[in-house]
């Protein structure tokens, strides 16, 4: 058994107080070993964003603890931050910055030198095919390019652990399948990557161990030929575990 | 974890290439204004007006002058950047990074103070054309105008951090520091004032800021300078130590 990329154990989170609070992550425990690809399931709203704020850092946890690679994300963040990299749902970039520019502050972020960035970024923009638009505007940028360049700033100091929020929202069925050739190839080199999507035969087609949450609780784990068994597919698993944990 | 000037550096580059990328309503729009001053106040008015303390009144006026544009400058950029980055999340990018909180603070006050001294170095520029400007201590003036330009960094980062609109951005600067700036005696000697304005005029911290710039550039003042030291070395280690807490505890920045 190889070691723990991440534990968490007994997350909660909570937002708001008193008659507003409202308990997006309760008591959440999960162990993801080195090397793995793993896939974090569950309706919108279920706790899977707060689940990864809190592993990264936008999020404070409200109680619990998680170790990246043995170190606690709250005691000893600054460590812990320089081993994870995270491509977010959402488009929270400078719009008018272009995706050779995003790659190079987040590398200076991280602590990288001009010729480190530069080199990375050269190898980034090669591997995502984005040569012709490394000079382009974010806001001008396709769909499927704005992903790209986002992965292309999650992955540029080259973390150990790689966080997928919905990586592959608006991108083509081509662009989609290079990104899958790209995430296995980086995961076969023993990177650990965790992946949310909607598109569950992304995580069945790439993912070795699967966790669903709802109602901000783990409601299923194992591994994908468990989730599998008797010939359904994840995505048919994946619809009679929430419905049976509806409120 | 040893400090992370790679980082550091990389948030005072990108307000520079911010800076740049916007350069007339940063760069241009401060230093018309304040030539616009310098002429109307130091030429047309000034021309009219007795020496203060021996001082031509253009001399007199034009720290001041220097002064309101370091502070708007320091103040908007760092209430527009961190303001930006909360309503699109580009916050985010610092709180995924090694940052410490002591960092946080210097990246953004750093970054601003950049900003603001790129103003301060174009206005001198104007000012010697219009032959106003003297430098009579150096290194007091640097750390006078890179401290008050520390002190509207951090003021602007709390309003961007409380702002929820807008429009709430602009309420400290409408309220609090444009009328306490021009009521400071950047403009005039508080000399010309009644007793009682003038004695209001020195529990008026801006009073300080000016008179201290003033003093570094021209040798006349008419401010206690041990008092005016306390008071703006007070306000950058109380609103550091302020700032440094409030992103310490993530408020408006992390959920």
């Amino acid at each position: 058994m190889s070691a723990a990329m991440l534990e968490i154990k007994n997350l909660v989170k909570v937002y708001g107080t008193g008659k507003e609070a409202k308990r997006a992550v309760d008591d959440i425990s999960l162990t993801i070993p080195q090397g793995s690809f793993f896939g974090l399931l569950g309706p919108n709203g279920a706790g899977k964003s707060t689940t990864i704020h809190c592993v990264t850092g936008i999020a404070q946890p409200t109680s619990g603890q998680i170790l990246v690679g043995g170190i606690d994300v709250v005691s000893d963040y600054k460590q812990a931050r320089t081993k994870v990299g995270l491509s977010p749902q959402e488009f929270n970039v400078d719009i008018f910055a272009t995706p050779e520019q995003l790659m190079d502050y987040m590398g200076g972020y991280y602590g990288l030198r001009k010729a480190e960035r530069e080199q990375r970024i050269n190898e980034l923009v090669a591997r995502f095919d984005l040569e012709q638009h490394r000079n382009v505007k974010f806001q001008k940028l396709s769909g499927g390019l704005k992903r790209r360049a986002m992965l292309g700033r999650a992955l540029i100091h080259t973390p150990d652990l790689l966080i997928l929020d919905e990586p592959t929202a608006g991108v083509d069925v081509e662009q989609r399948h290079d990104l899958w050739n790209y995430l296995q190839e980086m995961n076969e080199r023993g990177k650990t990557i965790i992946l949310t999507s909607h598109y569950l035969e992304e995580i069945e087609h790439l993912c070795r161990d699967i966790a669903i949450i709802n109602h901000g609780k783990i409601v299923a784990s194992g591994t994908k030929q468990e989730f599998m068994r008797g010939g359904k597919s994840v995505e048919q698993a994946y619809l009679e575990i929430t419905k049976g944990t509806k409120e | 974890m040893h400090t992370n000037w790679v980082g550091l550096f990389t948030m005072f580059r990108r307000e520079v290439q911010r800076t740049l990328r916007v350069v007339i309503q940063t760069l241009v729009a401060p230093v018309v204004s304040a030539a616009l001053y310098i002429f109307i106040f130091g030429f047309v008015i000034g021309s009219r007006i007795e020496d203060i303390g021996g001082v031509p009144f253009i001399s007199f006026v034009f720290p001041g002058v220097l002064m309101l544009s370091i502070i708007n400058a320091s103040f908007s950029s760092a209430s527009s950047a961190l303001y930006f980055m909360r309503f699109t999340r580009g916050i985010e990018e610092i709180l995924i990074t090694p940052f410490s909180y002591l960092e946080m603070l210097l990246g953004f006050v750093g970054s601003a103070v950049t900003r603001a001294l790129m103003v301060a170095f174009l206005i001198l520029a104007v000012g010697v054309t219009f032959g106003a400007v003297e430098l009579v201590h150096p290194l007091w003036f640097v750390g006078y105008i890179a401290a008050i330009a520390a002190i509207f960094a951090m003021l602007g980062i709390i309003v961007a951090l409380w702002a929820e609109s807008f429009e709430q951005l602009q309420v400290l600067n409408t309220f609090v520091i444009t009328p306490l700036t021009y009521l400071g005696g950047i403009f005039y000697s508080i000399s010309f004032l009644p007793e009682t304005a003038a004695l209001i005029t020195r529990f008026n911290p801006f009073f300080y800021f000016a008179d201290g710039v003033r003093s570094s550039m021209i040798g006349y003042s008419e401010a206690n300078t041990m008092i005016g030291l306390m008071v703006i070395g007070g306000l950058v280690v109380g609103l550091a130590v302020l700032v440094t807490q409030l992103f310490k505890r993530g408020w408006k920045i992390r959920s």
